[in-house]
């Protein structure tokens, strides 16, 4: 109808480069995995292809998924939150040990603590209008710290039957171990699965994730409450770590004051392995559970292959970086620093 | 109703500053319905300041609004109240979320829902192709692509449709045609005096004088953060216009 126009001015061959690199991202996250598991294949062959062994990839992907999830929710309005470890961490404490003081009900302690770190975040993030990426730094560390002062460096257990000595923090809660194990865990993930992408691409919520991303200045203009939305967008990723926090309890049937660390960076990886640009405005549910899949893979496939546990970290640090930088949407940064 | 004279809009010495810079004074003006006023000003003048305390996203420092005979009371000086009392503006950027689709933008700040968390695609749908189909536009392809994927004059016709469909009161345009061609600038002409027939008022922003002179039933004057009185089209030439917009000369 009209030619370029300032302010909305995209031309035609830079409207057809957004177009491929937008295909080239939609598609990365599912030829990567599938030359993932063909590199390891070729590598390792019956061992990484056995049923075992896929057993154990179904019970180590669903923590990393679920925390994918949280940080999809944030990635998708153009902030991030680096924070998601130490709230991992901090919330299996608190389900552990609101257990020892409540029995079983007490686990929500650790949804609780989860979702209320996500209110800190997003309040100060919102109202203070400091960055995410300092704000969930600072949490990060401050969560971190908090954890190591209420659990005094102790740990406390979920065991089996309950304990008969006293020198051993513990609380039986077989259930929640049955929860950590295949199939069950891999059931929790997939229904959570079926809720997020529910959450994420029919509700109004949703929407708004994307179009906060898109441009929050309009929708001020238009009376959104972009204060108050950016708030809860952050406690509904606390309350996806706080999910997270269950299954990991499950699986790794303790409260300890390092669980979580460096999972942050983890679920950022699978976000942007997931195709999913940091600058926010897109991003999509499935293709995270592939970017999950995808790390997930990797580290079991190069431990299977016998490389060293931090060759291993260095690879998939590598692929941090190879996966932001598909991932990015140049077109929306001007000047990085 | 009749005590205001039917008067739908009346802004009273209205002013708004930010950190210490005085970006609009004092501006006065009444709109009736069906009427298109055109505000016009040099850069900086204090145009934009008074649109947008129209249309809630400033709050005045001091003055007052009143839509219908009735006040505004501060604490209701917001967008969305504004929007509620059918106030709309089309801004001059579009003000248009780029990655969201057609339906999104029209729709925005407004989605319709079922069940309370839903958004209700299948009605938002509907109800755009009924809009743009109002508005006789017919060039739209996808109704779920994202916007940034039309073409401007598309993408315009989105803008435009918004503030049509809610703004049953005042339509604000900001600037509507300066980036567009000779086509399109005419079919934004048609639509506002459409508006104008259903009994809408129109508030113009323009730099075109010529536009203004074969739109605007009156023109107000902002000069330096002040309005004159808003005077009518037919008892002023161009060159009164002219020195009235940059020397702050009264219009008699």
């Amino acid at each position: 109808m009209s030619g370029p126009e300032p302010g909305l001015g995209v031309d035609a061959s830079e409207e057809a480069r957004a177009g491929r690199s937008e295909m080239l991202r939609n598609n990365v996250p599912y030829i990567a995995i599938v030359l993932v598991v063909l590199l390891f294949t070729i590598v390792s062959g019956d061992r990484f292809l056995s049923v075992r062994n896929w057993t154990f990839i179904a019970q180590q992907t669903p923590v990393l998924l679920l925390l994918a999830y949280a940080q999809l929710i944030v990635v998708t309005t153009g902030s991030i939150d680096i924070s998601v470890g130490s709230s991992l961490g901090f919330s299996m404490y608190m389900a552990v040990l609101g257990m020892v003081w409540l029995g079983p009900a007490g686990i929500v302690c650790g949804i609780l603590a989860a979702t209320l770190i996500g209110f800190v975040n997003g309040s100060i993030f919102s109202l203070l209008k400091i960055s995410s990426f300092v704000t969930t730094l600072a949490m990060l560390i401050i969560v971190r710290a908090l954890l190591n002062i209420i659990s005094d460096g102790g740990s406390i257990y979920v065991t089996e039957q309950a304990a008969t000595g006293t020198y051993v923090d513990s609380v039986a809660a077989p259930w929640l171990l049955a929860l950590g194990r295949f199939p069950n865990i891999l059931i929790f993930a997939l229904v959570v699965t079926a809720l997020m992408w529910v959450f994420y691409e029919k509700t109004l919520f949703g929407q708004q994730l994307k179009a906060l991303g898109g441009s929050e200045r309009v929708l001020s203009l238009f009376g959104v409450s972009v204060t108050w939305f950016k708030i809860q967008v952050f406690v509904a990723a606390g309350f996806m770590v706080g999910l997270a926090s269950l299954i990991s309890l499950g699986r790794s049937g303790a409260g300890t004051p390092r669980a979580g660390e460096q999972f942050e960076l983890d679920a950022i990886a699978a976000v942007a392995l997931g195709g999913t640009p940091l600058t926010g405005g897109h991003g999509s549910v499935l293709r995270t559970v592939v970017g999950a899949l995808t790390l997930t893979v990797v580290a079991n496939g190069l431990t299977i292959a016998g490389v060293d546990p931090s060759w291993s970290r260095v690879a998939r640090g590598v692929l941090l970086i190879i996966a932001i930088a598909i991932s990015l949407n140049r077109r929306r940064i001007g000047v990085v620093k | 109703m009749s005590e205001n004279g039917g008067a739908l809009l009346q802004v009273e010495e209205v002013s708004k500053s930010f950190g210490g810079v005085q970006a609009l004074r004092s501006g006065s003006f009444e709109l009736s319905r069906g009427e298109i006023i055109a505000i016009v000003g040099a850069n900086g003048a204090g145009k934009s300041t008074l649109i947008k305390i129209v249309a809630g996203v400033f709050r005045p420092d001091s003055g007052r609004m009143l839509v219908r005979g009735e006040p505004v009371a501060p604490r209701d000086h917001n967008v969305g109240h504004m929007r509620h009392l059918g106030i709309e503006v089309v801004y001059q950027d579009l003000a248009i979320v780029p990655n969201m689709n057609a339906p999104y933008n029209l729709f925005l700040g407004r989605i319709p829902k079922r069940f309370g968390i839903f958004v209700d695609e299948h009605a938002m749908r509907r109800k755009t192709r009924a809009i743009l189909e109002d508005l006789k536009v017919t060039t739209v392809q996808s109704l779920r692509e994202p916007i940034s994927a039309m073409s401007g004059g598309q993408q315009q016709s989105v803008a435009i449709g918004r503030a049509i469909a809610w703004g049953r009161e005042i339509v604000i345009l900001d600037e509507p045609t300066a980036a567009l061609g000779p086509t399109e600038t005419g079919e934004v002409e048609r639509l506002m005096h459409e508006i104008r027939d259903r009994g809408t008022a129109v508030i113009l922003i323009s730099h075109n004088l010529e536009q203004v002179f074969r739109l605007a039933d009156r023109i107000l004057v902002v000069h330096h953060g002040l309005t004159t009185p808003a005077f009518p089209r037919s008892g002023v030439t161009s060159e009164q216009l002219v020195r009235a917009i940059t020397l702050g000369e009264q219009v008699a």
